[in-house]
């Protein structure tokens, strides 16, 4: 039940109603006019102020005002003379609840009551579910607050670079992984650019395609690219990136960037001093062949003075030929030292691979069969005149050709028929296939792993151990692969796939 | 006609050139490319003195060098090395043949590294032939 003011001028009319409402089980205050109403109001704050409208001094509409004024929760009913539908709806309009006519009957009394108390409670209750939702949501907010700084702290404390976008590829996250990588500070990131002013472009164009897309797809796998700084360098980074997804609808993309400087510094600091270590491993086999060389240019000179003090026609063409010979040996070595310095490919043009390597073959063919070595061409027929870079084939044909033909002179076996066999034949439609099979020595697994790493030579002084090095080189530039089987005392297969494109005239 | 000379090589450049020396020399030349048609050379016209190359086909001066010194008939017969490999390495390999179970064989009489200078060939042979 509920504490109720009543407030009348006619005292008769408070005690009689305050009789009855005490019965009712209310906690009843009473005033005989509006001021001593006001005071009981402060005092004893009730729920509810039931106030005649009429009364000398203040009268009940102002009496209104004021409890509003000090407690708009109060439930305030205003009693009113029969008829006075004036004052009433004023009094209504003021934020009072309700109002009774006089006489007051007390059913009506009762009723009026308990609405305003229904009010009241519901009043109550709506403001517990307030308070209550408030609670939740403060509490919801900082467990939120708690797990985005916890992710900010991720974020920021990752070593990589992460680069998180909206759907529309618009940047709106950038650590200091991603600052150290790209160069540029978050300010000048962060809504201003996108994946396209960033990424490199084929990283930039294929986001933006997925995004478009809105495919459900799984982060790209890790790859290496080469990524456009701020200050225009250029830094090699891994990566790998995502598209985020609410409920199937791409919201985002995140990417993640792995700084791959200091490991590729160490990396071709590695292959420095693997070069190196090469190197001095040349200079001892090229001094080698130099001596060899030096030693045929002595020797033809010695010849040919002999020549020149006995007129002798035939020791002076004799030593002549050596030093031509030794000449040409050093032009050669010279040409192969300079085609592995070089950083230039091979000039592309028109050419006729079945001659240029039928010119190959009668080259070695004096070598081969002075020693029963017997060279098989087997030329594709259909391949004719192609666009591709002629001395590159010539020059790696060549040195494969020579190398089969001395594979077959060194191999001791006994009752053998050595044979070097050179093929060609299209692979596709822009690649063609060179082989050189040899029936020869072959080579340990050890020889072949070394064969295009470094300067190396299994022919004593009568090789640089530059031939295959500058075939590797030559076939890499032209876009091909070289490739070899072995097998000791067996033989050896090399196969080149080099890239052609039709003829053009 | 002076003593008989054989020079083992399998590179023609080295062959014109000792010939001419020791034609110069007069001594009488006899040629073979390697190992196989050096032993046949032996055998026909047993020479005063052999040069002999290391690194051939066919057959390396290394076994022909220890198939004479094994050979109770041949293995006075004086033998030049005359290769461009280091003499070091040479008899490195001598010693390592002998520690896998071959008979060990003397060094040779004289070894030259390419490239040599006639002088010094004619020095040695003549020091080697004697009379």
């Amino acid at each position: 039940m509920s504490k109720l003011l009543l407030i009348d001028d006619e005292k008769s009319i408070v005690r009689v109603l305050s009789i009855s409402l005490r019965s009712d089980g209310h906690d009843v205050f009473t005033a005989y006019s509006g001021e001593e109403g006001l005071d009981v109001f402060r005092k004893e704050s009730p729920d509810i102020v039931l106030t005649d409208i009429k009364m000398p001094g203040m009268g009940g509409i102002e009496v209104l005002k004021r409890v509003k004024d000090l407690d708009p929760d109060t439930e305030v009913i205003i009693i009113t003379g029969h008829g006075d539908m004036h004052s009433a709806i004023e009094a209504l309009q003021l934020g009072a609840s309700d109002f009774i006519n006089k006489p007051v009957r007390d059913e009506v009394l009762a009723i009026t009551l308990k609405r305003a108390e229904e009010r009241l409670l519901l009043r109550q209750k709506l403001r517990e579910y307030t308070e209550d939702l408030e609670n939740m949501v403060r509490i919801a907010t900082e467990e939120v607050r708690r797990k985005s700084e916890f992710q900010d702290k991720l974020i920021t404390s990752s070593n990589d670079g992460i680069v998180a976008t909206d759907e529309k590829g618009e940047i709106i996250i950038f650590n200091p992984g991603a600052e150290k990588i790209f160069g540029y500070s978050r300010l000048e990131v962060i809504r201003k650019m996108n994946v396209r002013d960033l990424y490199p472009p084929e990283v930039a164009k294929d986001f933006q395609q997925r995004l478009k897309q809105g495919k459900i797809v799984k982060g790209t796998d890790w790859k290496e690219f080469m990524i456009p700084a701020k200050d225009g360098k250029i830094v090699p980074a891994g990566f790998s990136g995502a598209l985020l997804y609410e409920k199937d609808m791409v919201v985002g993309s995140v990417g993640f960037f792995q700084d791959l400087r200091e490991i590729k510094y160490l990396q071709q600091e590695l292959i420095k001093s693997e070069r190196l270590a090469a190197i001095g491993q040349t200079v001892t086999g090229l001094a080698h062949y130099i001596k060899n060389i030096l030693s045929g240019l002595k020797g033809g000179s010695y010849v040919v003075n002999v020549g020149l003090d006995k007129n002798d026609t035939g020791k002076l063409k004799a030593g002549w030929a050596m030093v031509e010979r030794n000449v040409g040996r050093v032009s050669e070595l010279v040409l192969d030292l300079l085609t592995y310095s070089r950083e230039r490919g091979s000039e592309l043009q028109n050419c006729f691979p079945n001659e240029i390597a039928e010119d190959v073959c009668e080259l070695m063919e004096v070598k081969a069969s002075q020693n029963q070595v017997e060279i098989i061409r087997e030329f594709a027929p259909s391949i004719g005149e192609v666009h591709m870079g002629a001395d590159a084939v010539h020059r790696a044909l060549l040195n494969l050709v020579s190398n089969s033909v001395d594979a077959c002179v060194s191999d001791l076996s006994m009752d053998k028929e050595w044979q070097v066999r050179v093929k060609i034949a299209f692979e596709s439609n822009e690649m063609l296939k060179f082989e050189v099979i040899d029936s020869g020595c072959g080579m340990s697994e050890e020889t072949r792993k070394n064969l295009f790493t470094s300067f190396f030579s299994t022919k004593g002084g009568k090789g640089t151990g530059l031939g295959l090095l500058v075939t590797h080189k030559l076939v890499e530039e032209h876009g091909g692969t070289i490739d070899v089987t072995s097998q000791l005392g067996k033989g050896s297969a090399f196969i080149i796939r080099l890239p052609y494109s039709k003829a053009d005239h | 006609m002076g003593n008989k000379v054989l020079v083992v090589d399998d590179d023609p450049d080295i062959i014109t050139f000792v010939v001419t020396v020791l034609e110069e020399n007069s001594y009488t030349p006899l040629v073979a490319k390697n190992g196989e048609e050096g032993m046949v050379k032996i055998a026909e016209e047993r020479p005063d003195l052999i040069i002999l190359d290391v690194l051939m086909p066919k057959q390396s001066g290394i076994k022909m060098y220890r198939e004479l010194k094994g050979d109770e008939s041949l293995k006075n017969i004086p033998v030049i090395i005359l290769s461009g490999i280091a003499k070091r390495t040479f008899l490195r390999s001598q010693e390592a043949l002998t520690e896998f179970g071959s008979q060990p064989v003397p060094e040779p009489d004289a070894y030259i590294e390419k490239p040599v200078e006639p002088e010094e060939l004619v020095e040695t042979i003549k020091k080697l032939i004697v009379e």
